[in-house]
């Protein structure tokens, strides 16, 4: 399972080149095109966390549309104070926080005018039929011949993420983990290019906004570098598998399965050590006298 | 020389009623608490019989004492090594089951009770988890030889028998128990001290009781299983071990423990003995029958004056040593030597001595004659109907010869003060009986007076307390303590504190 980089170096990069460079092109500049610097950026940061335009839902609803599903007076009382309109009843809100529980949508604070910026924005991406893709995700430099593997150590602990986060390993599988696989509270990365485009993975990379993962790396955020690596390697692992099927695991059960043999040697092992331990005299003696 | 005191005790056996209110007494004033309820820091047990935990006696099952090796002491519970290695599972802790769960009873179904056909009951449920229990075994389950055909026959002592003196025992017609009244023994060599990884546990140098400090102590529960006598117990709810404290808040002012105090028997005598601390090694270093002679051997003479002298060189106040001249607990033990340690062959150098019982009436029936006639003075001792056997396994390390003087003793006592009062024994017997035994008619007087008709304060004779000078040889700051009264804890014992 192990990717063997060493083994076919020239080949590989080689392939890697062209490849990586026709996908990075793309993720840099296709999304540019399509949206105005401003309320692209400002969507970015304050709404891309939990809304997608175009791709989906997320934590919250795709805004796919929205401007044309609701009136724009409307879409603003609901921005700015979102708890306040829904506990008012608003029939629309109430069916909104129900379907998307335990999710509360926080107040916003944007200024009208960078509430109608977005809005015109969504409009216009949804009039167009495209895709709403973060400014900043980009990566930082184009991806490199040793990436892939400089990834795969990042991945898996044997490099120390630079600003102290705590390596993916501990928390998700892939792969090229290795003959144990990795952590099971996440999801298995294998096929996370598959889930994601690549803006979006490079967009969550730079800044996760998955409930556990936020809190854990708000304060130790992945280095640009870091993120290059990485992508590199979840790049890699979808050219490895071209037909994966997105949300498809390579879950084994070894690691469960080792620690149960551990349990089980540790209890039986104790016993053995501790065979001369007391087990009461008392209840003996009345047991023995009985026979 | 290095003097050292010592609060010891004589429990005088032939005089206890097996009442447990010294028990009581102990239960109302230490351990009528959560997490204590199992405990008794004093218990009076019937012997023959296993007493309290389960066979405590059994060192194959307890691990508790030490031994010789490579003719040094060693805790029999294992090298230093070994007892870290089991430091968070010790193996040899006695279970729940061999003290006994503690129960009480729900008496508030008697009043609270719905109107029905039959009469409400107060059912026993467990003191520690509330629910209903079975009881099964109790602190004294086995008191007067009850349930003997199980408790009984266990008792370790009986080991030292054949299989006919065994019999013997339980005879119907000889059938005979004694009580045997325990606390902590304050041992010289405390096996719990050595055993406690967190240095919690401590003799006091001025008095040598020995306690646990509850705000050192982690519960490792070493103690537990070090101490041979079982005298060191774990409060669950604390999470430390607990001890008695020979009520040391009593003695220093001035009173006798509560257990003593309260003894209807008045079997308990308290004083102080000085001891030679140098020849530790030297009093433990001979076999096990040799042990209560060699622990005679480091009780010193408090009219001696080169023990004097080292006492007070030694910070011992000259109150305390006079204390010491009227101690009745050096004259059982080293005057008269009545009174010999509880399993001496443990090794903890005990400091509460015991006067073996007198207690079977001597007699043996034939073709259904009861008869008392005896052709010898001391013929009743050797015809006693526990064999010497099994009392010098409790008392002497297997050393009969120890056991039968302290005997003769209380014998030749009680015929000389027969012929002083009824008058129908023969003179010249008693003389010779005495002679015998190297003791003079005013050595049996005083022995009488001692025993039969002690005063408060002869059977307590307690140093006047100093607790600024045992402060001022700690040499902690003197000032800290000005204005500070009163005892106990300065802060409750808590779980990992
Ligand atoms: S009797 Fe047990 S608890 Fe008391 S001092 Fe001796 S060894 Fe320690
Ligand atoms: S109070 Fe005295 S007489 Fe009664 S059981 Fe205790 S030691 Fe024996």
């Amino acid at each position: 399972m192990r990717i063997h980089l060493t083994r076919q170096p020239i080949a590989l990069s080689l392939w890697l080149l062209t490849v990586l460079f026709s996908q990075v092109a793309r993720a840099q500049t296709a999304p540019l095109a399509a949206a105005p610097a401003g309320p692209a950026v400002s969507f970015e940061k304050r709404c891309y966390s939990c809304h997608n335009i175009g791709s989906g839902n997320k934590k919250g609803p795709d805004l796919n549309g929205v401007t044309d599903r609701r009136t724009r007076d409307w879409l603003h009382e609901y921005i700015e104070t979102p708890a306040a309109f829904y506990r008012k009843g608003d029939p629309t809100a109430v069916e909104l926080f129900k379907k998307f529980a335990p999710e509360v949508m926080p107040d916003q604070a944007l200024t009208t005018e960078e509430i109608d910026a977005i809005l015109n924005m969504i409009q216009a991406l949804t009039r167009k039929g495209e895709v709403y893709v973060p400014p900043g995700a980009k990566l930082a430099r184009v991806m490199g011949l040793t990436d892939v593997y400089a990834g795969w150590r990042l991945f898996t602990g044997r490099d120390k993420l630079q600003n102290g986060g705590a390596a993916c390993i501990s928390c998700h599988t892939l792969a090229s983990a290795g003959r144990l696989g990795g952590g099971t509270l996440g999801p298995d990365l294998t096929t996370a290019n598959i889930k994601y485009r690549n803006p979006e993975l490079i967009s969550i990379l730079q800044n996760p906004n998955f409930p556990t993962m936020s809190s854990v790396f708000a304060a130790h955020p992945l280095s640009d570098e870091e993120i290059v690596k990485l992508f590199a390697l979840f790049d890699h692992h979808r050219r490895q598998n071209p037909t994966a099927q997105a949300g498809a695991t390579t879950y084994d059960f070894k690691f469960p399965l080792l620690g149960a043999i551990t349990l089980i040697g540790a209890v039986v092992g104790m016993n053995w050590i501790w065979k001369n331990r007391h087990r009461g005299v008392r209840e003996e003696i009345v047991r023995r006298s009985r026979i | 020389m290095d003097v050292r005191l010592q609060m010891a005790m004589v429990f005088h056996l032939d005089k206890c009623i097996g009442c447990h209110t010294c028990s009581v007494a102990c239960k109302n004033v230490w351990t009528d608490r959560k997490g204590a309820e199992y405990m008794w820091w004093n218990n009076v047990e019937t012997k023959p019989g296993t007493g309290y935990p389960t066979a405590w006696e059994d060192q194959q099952k307890y691990h508790g004492g030490w031994e010789q090796k490579n003719s040094q002491p060693d805790l029999r519970m294992g090298r230093r090594e070994l007892r870290v290695l089991n430091i968070f599972h010790n193996p040899h802790l006695p279970k729940l089951d061999d003290y006994y769960e503690p129960w009480t009873y729900k008496y508030e179904d008697l009043f609270d009770s719905p109107e029905g056909a039959d009469q409400p009951t107060a059912r026993p449920i467990s003191m520690i988890t509330g629910n209903y229990v079975d009881i099964e075994a109790g602190p004294n389950w086995d008191d007067d030889l009850g349930g003997s055909p199980v408790y009984a026959a266990n008792d370790p002592n009986l080991d030292s028998l054949t299989e006919e003196e065994r019999a013997q025992v339980f005879e119907i017609d000889r059938l005979v128990f004694f009580y045997l009244p325990r606390i902590c023994n304050h041992c010289i060599n405390p096996a719990c001290v050595a055993a406690c990884p967190s240095g919690a546990i401590y003799k006091r140098g001025e008095d040598g009781i020995v306690l646990i400090n509850q705000e050192k102590c982690r519960g490792w529960r070493m103690c537990v299983t070090a101490c041979p006598y079982k005298k060191s117990y774990y409060n669950w709810s604390t999470g430390k071990s607990e001890k008695c404290i020979l009520c040391f808040p009593r003695l220093e002012t001035g009173q006798a423990p509560a257990c003593f105090h309260s003894c209807v028997g008045r079997i308990r005598y308290l004083g102080g003995l000085l001891y030679d601390a140098d020849r530790l090694l030297d009093t433990l270093h001979v076999p096990d029958d040799k042990l209560v002679e060699s622990q005679r051997e480091m009780i010193l003479d408090p009219r001696d004056p080169q023990v004097r002298e080292g006492a007070l060189r030694n910070g011992i106040d000259a109150r305390a040593l006079e204390a010491c001249e009227r101690s009745p607990v050096y004259r059982y033990v080293k005057q008269w030597k009545m009174a010999l340690p509880l399993h001496p062959e443990f090794r903890t150098l005990p400091m509460l001595f015991y006067v073996p019982p007198l207690l079977p009436v001597m007699a043996k029936s034939e073709d259904g004659l009861y008869d008392t006639a005896n052709a010898e003075l001391f013929s009743p001792i050797e015809k006693a109907r526990l064999p010497m056997k099994y009392m010098a396994s409790l008392f002497a390390g297997g050393n009969q010869e120890l056991v039968r003087y302290a005997l003769k003793k209380q014998y030749a006592v009680r015929m000389f003060k027969r012929l002083d009062t009824v008058g129908d024994v023969d003179a010249a017997a008693i003389k010779r009986g005495l002679e015998q035994l190297n003791m003079t008619g005013a050595e049996a007087e005083q022995i009488f007076r001692l025993t039969a008709l002690p005063l408060f304060d002869e059977r307590f004779v307690i140093p006047s307390s100093h607790r600024e000078q045992a402060l001022a040889m700690l040499n902690e700051d003197m000032w800290a303590e000005k204005g500070g009264a009163g005892f106990g804890f300065r802060a409750a014992p808590v779980r990992g504190a």
